[in-house]
């Protein structure tokens, strides 16, 4: 769910955008020692930001029936890891403002913070949680994704509702507003993305576990290949 | 995709890209400054929106298509702004419109206008790999731009794998359920997973075949009248910003 052009107020607009900053600062640091250690990996990122785009353009067949975008951040956090997410996330909410119009460039610096640094943070963090807890690999996954999208969708609502207070309620009334009517289609593509994403897991342990073995994918995510 | 058409399509698609980001600044500042005027909002959005259709061509059809999901984003957000909830006296919660909330919503809806045809007017007039070119002019770090070059060119690649594979799934009956549904989309997203190193693999061996190891520099358009597009635009974008003033100022 991206936060459109102009919606934020100015100072809300550059908050955000500062409070993302740091973020992206340290996914490009942490990636460029990344690509001095292994050159071949230089190349990885952009493709990868490539394919987090193309990913998000799938329809979706959602519980209700109504069809929603994924948004790749639990796959891709679990793939390259939190800070690689957030230049990747960076470059597609770019790309996603300037090539279909959804989001804007006011409004990208709150945009990378809830898609490109809490979701992907929150889906490493639940993951390797799920792991240690010892949940089977379908279940970490499903509920890394899941609970990505989800917190997402709530850094969001929190977003708005911080920008608009209710003039009666204030903040928490605004916040349940806000996270009431997008929960209509955030919960049911949080369900679907999880899914989605085990879907994924499991043809890609199954059909390609030498493949992602050879080329050393995803060292992060025991058990998988 | 609608965006990239019009791009390439439109009257304007020669301007030095520096211009036309200059007015959509310029539009962008005017947005901000009448916030909370909606009539203004709407003005100046009108105006943005003129610009964009009548200057540069681009085709009325296609503009609202591709404004459309940012207009629904703004028509459900607004209406949230719009209700309060508040308890009411026999208990309970009640919707209530409230007139400080329909205020907001008007005065924060002009304003999302306005900043939505900046953005418009911006990439549907200029390609991507101008904005790209632009950027690098405007000193943005060497490891984004390179992201960015890659991802664009990836981008289309990937868009043609996904088009077969579904082509050949929906050829299998891959979609006839919902499950099935999710089971191709699954495979797919498994597919172009695995393509991902394969292809930065593939293109890292070209890069060093071509003994590039640095950052990736392709040839810019070059634009011949960029000055003068520059200062047409930046009289464009002050005249906005001033009327954007003006407005504010006549308007409590």
């Amino acid at each position: 769910m991206h936060i459109m052009e102009g919606f934020l107020p100015i100072e809300h607009a550059v908050g955000w955008s500062v409070a993302a900053a740091p973020f992206v600062a340290w996914g490009i640091r942490s990636v460029n020692h990344r690509i001095r250690e292994n050159p071949e990996q230089r190349m990885l990122l952009g493709v990868a930001a490539a394919f987090t785009f193309v990913l998000s353009a799938l329809k979706l067949p959602s519980v209700t029936g109504s069809c929603s975008h994924p948004t790749g951040t639990g796959l891709g956090a679990v793939l390259f890891g939190p800070a690689a997410m957030a230049p990747i996330g960076a470059v597609v909410l770019l790309f996603q403002a300037l090539l279909l119009a959804h989001g804007g460039l006011t409004t990208l610096g709150a945009n990378i913070f809830s898609m490109a640094v809490v979701g992907p943070f929150a889906a490493y963090g639940i993951f390797h949680l799920a792991r240690r807890l010892r949940a089977s690999l379908a279940v970490s996954i499903f509920l890394a994704a899941s609970l990505a999208d989800l917190l997402t969708y709530v850094t969001t609502s929190v977003q708005l509702a911080w920008a608009f207070p209710d003039p009666a309620g204030g903040f928490t009334t605004s916040f349940l507003k806000f996270a009431g009517i997008f929960a209509v289609t955030q919960i049911p593509l949080a369900v679907s993305e999880g899914l989605l994403t085990v879907v994924i897991f499991n043809a890609l342990a199954r059909f390609n576990a030498q493949e992602l073995r050879d080329m050393g994918v995803a060292p992060d995510a025991k058990g998988l290949a | 995709m609608l965006i990239e058409q019009s791009a390439y399509a439109n009257r304007w698609r020669g301007v030095a890209p520096a211009a036309k980001g200059l007015f959509a600044l310029g539009g962008l500042v005017a947005a901000f400054i009448v916030t909370h005027r909606p009539a203004a909002g709407l003005g100046i959005a009108a105006l943005l929106a003129t610009v964009t259709l009548g200057g540069a061509r681009v085709a009325p059809g296609l503009y609202l298509r591709v404004a459309a999901p940012a207009l629904f984003f703004l028509a459900i957000s607004a209406l949230s702004l719009a209700v309060s909830v508040a308890p009411e006296a026999q208990g309970g919660l009640g919707l209530h419109a409230s007139p400080d909330g329909q205020a907001l919503a008007a005065g924060v809806a002009g304003r999302s206008l306005a900043g939505l045809a900046a953005l418009l007017f911006l990439v549907l007039t200029t390609p991507l790999t101008d904005l790209i070119a632009l950027l690098r002019r405007l000193r943005t770090p060497e490891v984004l731009l390179d992201i960015m070059v890659l991802c664009y060119r990836t981008l289309f690649v990937f868009s043609g794998a996904v088009q077969d594979m579904r082509t050949a799934q929906a050829a299998r009956l891959g979609y006839g359920s919902r499950r099935q549904t999710l089971r191709s989309l699954g495979g797919m997203a498994a597919n172009l997973t695995v393509q991902i190193w394969q292809r930065a693999q593939a293109l890292h061996l070209a890069a060093l075949a071509r003994n590039n190891d640095g950052p990736l520099r392709f040839l810019t358009t070059p634009h011949p009248h960029a000055r003068r597009d520059i200062a047409l635009a930046g009289s464009g974008a002050t005249a906005l910003v001033m009327l954007a003033w003006a407005a504010r100022m006549v308007t409590p």
